[in-house]
């Protein structure tokens, strides 16, 4: 157990540290990419810092939804020969740039809210139709065989 | 012997019974057929009125007159009635109407019905009818009517046979008969003066009366039983052998040689003594003047000891004027100081035994302290009964908490040890046993009822009474196997066991004591069904048709084995196998023994066969058979009715079906259960669950729309 405790925490040191070296690595290299992702993905960057649970779910679907808001921008900005860090900071203080990039991440986090009570209600209607039917069968056994059956059920417990 | 009170020395064990208060005789109504004195009983019929009237009805092959009384041809306790052959026109016959609650001699009546035997009453037939005076249905013997009349008239007197003539008239046609019988294995045990004949109106051959009307020695008088047999009960007096049949002969010739009943003037008690006594000979020999030609034969006859008895070789040598070897009279040993029980003093071993039998409570004190063995030892010189009175008195030592039975079994085993060839005597209960079945009948029909023989089975008695028995005899083993059954029997309490299994298996002419077919007088397993046939016109609708009795006699008299269905009635509270296994029975019967259609037994047995329909647990099933029966109750077919629950292919199936839903149904509630009681973790998977999913279409929403990107830069 204290070998598995370790594992999790020793990887996610290591993909934290690789994050870290990445960033550096891409601010040295291509610095208006590294702030234009730095302040596009800064919604995912909390969620990453603020979720805890196991498997950081929450930070995931605000990372998916967030990194597709911010990829167009990214992609423009590659398209753009220059690739200033004037012009990454002015595409990216765009209220629109933001909003998409925000309300994306925005999305995400509704996804994760709105999804569990959407999988309990799918699993809670398959629950009431299985009791359902299974009280049909067993009202068509009483009907074959009466109230013996229920007698030789208590009997058997 | 007086019966009523034996049964009441039984309950209340008080001491001194009186044994000379006679039974009145009366065959009038059930039961009045006491073992009587046959000259007070013809004195008494001669003074009954004999009415020519025209009452009569047929049995069989007979019109039986019932108002028209022959008393001239009573036997015994039964009654004679005039009758006529419908299918012959020469002869005469009589009836002889039978005690109903006094079991026949079945063996005899099957050996004797129908076959002319030199010396022997012609029984022509028998039947059971009912008869009008009874009010219930009973066994009638058809016999011949003898040419000449009683030996021995009504008044008491004989007529008169010629001291020479004896010899050719009597022994020589009696000796025939009893020859005849002991080829057979069988014993005539009525052999006496008064149950004699004449074959033909001169007064030559005699010829003997009969013999299977009632238990074997029933109607003989106390004077007529050897010494080993007379101290037992007359109903329990046993089949016994040739040599007890050759004992009356020589009791027969006394009685014909002298002109009158030997020690008639005796009671029963003072007759009993003087033969323990003196020995019988010398009993009689001391109060009667015997004619000199008949001394020898009756002192032969009346030998004590069964071993010197004459049997036919020393018969016929004495016929053939032969000198025949000489007999001891008293073989008893005499002690040369007597033993005092009760204020009684007794010489011998026998009447020691009679007087610990007759003073029970009594008794106890000089056996339990070693009198009795102090006397056998050195009064009577008898060491191995003395070793053997101490062996007993020490198992009492080892009786555990139930002291007083121990007590009582010590009282019977000490009159075994000293009368070993006696009956088997108990707290009242006198019988020997190979007389034990009619006893038991006597007992439980005469309102004893069966206790006193069920102590004596369950406190293992006539074990010991075997044990106490010397050398080999063939009898002895055939009355040892057979006690084994009754112990099994007696130990089990269910229906089909307990004293009436044993009452069927040992008494074979006994009729079904049920209370719902014991008027019908239901012998023969046949007879059975048509019984309760009638029976179900008048039953209560909660009432079986197969009551201990019914199950008792079914499971001796019916050839088919049907333990199982005694074995399923052991626990009536399972109404279901309790119903299955009387209607099995009741089937088999009919099955075997007809007859075809009992239309009302059908409806009796259909009204109860609800719970045998439980056996299906399917509804459809138990319907399409709830509507079979009152269909085939119509037929009046038990079989039928018992293979409509008894489809052992559908039974099979429906169980096995049953079992299948059983199983449906209880994994169903399982699930049902589960899925019911598994709210809160459903709700804490489905927010795992959706938050994965969540992640998992936000990432896969990344990765479209990254593609979508390039895609498009590209093209």
């Amino acid at each position: 157990m204290a070998a598995r405790g370790r594992k999790p925490k020793g990887r996610s040191a290591f993909s934290g540290l690789s994050v870290i070296a990445s960033a550096v690595l891409l601010f040295m290299v291509a610095l208006p990419t590294f702030i234009t992702l730095t302040v596009g993905l800064l919604p995912s960057l909390v969620a990453f810092i603020f979720d805890r649970s196991p498997g950081r779910m929450m930070a995931r679907c605000v990372f998916g939804l967030n990194f597709s808001g911010v990829a167009p921008y990214i992609l423009e900005l590659w398209q753009d020969g220059a690739q200033t860090v004037g012009g990454a900071t002015q595409q990216i203080f765009q209220p629109l740039a933001l909003s998409i990039m925000y309300g994306a991440a925005g999305l995400g986090w509704l996804l994760y809210l709105a999804m569990p009570p959407i999988v309990a209600n799918v699993l809670n209607l398959s629950a009431q139709r299985r009791v359902a039917e299974l009280r049909k069968n067993q009202r068509g056994l009483i009907k074959t065989w009466g109230d013996s059956l229920i007698k030789e059920v208590d009997r058997s417990g | 012997m007086n019966i009523g009170t034996m049964a009441e020395q039984a309950e209340d064990q008080k001491q001194d019974v009186s044994n000379d208060a006679g039974q009145k005789p009366e065959m009038d109504k059930p039961g009045g057929g006491a073992p009587v004195d046959e000259t007070a009983d013809a004195k008494a019929n001669r003074e009954e009125e004999i009415s020519t009237g025209g009452k009569n009805l047929e049995i069989g092959n007979f019109r039986v007159f019932t108002d028209l009384r022959l008393p001239e041809f009573d036997m015994g306790h039964c009654k004679a009635y005039a009758a006529d052959n419908l299918r012959r026109s020469e002869g005469n016959a009589f009836a002889l109407v039978t005690d109903p609650v006094l079991p026949t001699r079945y063996d005899l009546i099957k050996f004797l019905s129908g076959v002319h035997m030199a010396g022997q009453i012609d029984l022509l037939d028998s039947a059971i009818a009912h008869w009008p005076i009874f009010g219930r249905k009973t066994m009638v013997l058809f016999f011949e009517k003898p040419k000449g009349g009683h030996v021995i008239v009504s008044s008491g007197k004989q007529r008169s046979i010629n001291e020479q003539d004896i010899a050719a008239s009597v022994v020589e046609p009696l000796m025939n008969v009893l020859q005849a019988l002991g080829e057979k294995g069988l014993t005539h045990r009525a052999v006496r003066a008064t149950n004699l004949f004449f074959g033909d109106p001169e007064g030559g051959k005699v010829i003997l009366g009969d013999c299977a009307s009632g238990p074997p020695g029933y109607d003989q008088p106390l004077v007529y039983e050897t010494t080993a047999r007379m101290a037992a009960d007359p109903a329990g007096r046993g089949v016994g052998t040739l040599s007890d049949d050759l004992y009356a002969l020589g009791m027969t010739l006394a009685e014909l040689a002298i002109g009158r009943r030997p020690l008639a003037n005796m009671t029963d008690q003072e007759i009993m003594d003087i033969k323990l006594s003196k020995g019988s000979f010398q009993a009689i020999a001391s109060q009667e003047k015997l004619p000199l030609i008949m001394i020898e034969p009756v002192r032969g006859l009346l030998c004590d000891d069964p071993e010197e008895r004459w049997g036919f070789a020393e018969l016929h040598a004495w016929l053939d004027g032969r000198r025949t070897k000489p007999v001891q009279g008293n073989t008893e040993k005499r002690a040369a100081r007597s033993q005092n029980i009760s204020g009684k003093d007794y010489y011998t071993v026998r009447a020691l035994a009679q007087g610990v039998a007759k003073n029970w409570v009594n008794a106890l004190t000089p056996l339990r302290d070693g009198t009795v063995e102090i006397w056998l030892r050195r009064g009577l010189g008898d060491n191995d009964r003395a070793k053997a009175m101490a062996d007993a008195m020490r198992q009492l030592q080892w009786a555990g908490a139930d002291k007083r039975s121990a007590e009582e079994v010590l009282v019977a085993r000490s009159i075994l040890i000293l009368d070993p060839s006696g009956p088997v005597r108990y707290k009242g209960f006198s019988a020997m046993v190979d007389g034990f079945g009619n006893m038991l009948s006597y007992d439980v029909q005469h309102g004893s009822g069966p206790q006193r023989f069920s102590d004596v089975i369950v406190r293992d008695i006539p074990a010991f009474w075997f044990g106490r028995q010397e050398g080999y005899s063939p009898e002895v083993q055939r009355l040892q196997s057979a006690y084994k059954n009754l112990r099994y029997y007696i130990q089990q309490k269910s229906a089909g066991y307990g004293y009436e299994r044993c009452l069927y298996s040992m008494v074979r002419n006994q009729h079904c004591l049920s209370p719902m077919i014991e008027q019908e007088y239901v012998v023969d397993i046949a007879q059975l069904l048509p019984a309760l046939e009638k029976a179900a016109e008048n039953v209560s609708d909660d009432a079986w048709p197969v009551d201990r009795h019914i199950a008792a006699f079914i499971a001796t008299r019916l050839e088919d084995d049907v333990e199982g269905q005694l074995m399923a009635m052991q626990n009536p509270s399972d109404e279901v196998e309790y119903s299955r296994a009387i209607i099995s029975m009741l089937a088999v019967v009919q099955w075997r023994h007809g007859p075809d259609n009992l239309q009302n037994l059908s409806h009796w047995v259909a009204r109860l066969m609800e719970p045998a329909v439980k056996v299906f647990h399917s509804k459809a099933r138990r319907e399409r058979v709830e509507t079979e029966i009152p269909k085939l109750a119509k037929r009046g077919n038990l079989v039928e009715l018992y293979n409509l629950i008894n489809d052992e292919q559908e039974r099979r199936k429906d169980q096995s079906e049953f079992v299948e839903a059983v199983a449906e149904y209880s994994e169903a509630e399982s699930e049902v259960f589960d899925l019911e009681s598994s709210g809160p973790a459903r709700l804490e998977m489905a927010e795992k669950v959706g938050q994965q999913a969540a992640a998992f279409a936000s990432t896969m929403i990344a990765l479209l729309t990254v593609s979508a990107l390039f895609l498009m830069h590209i093209f």
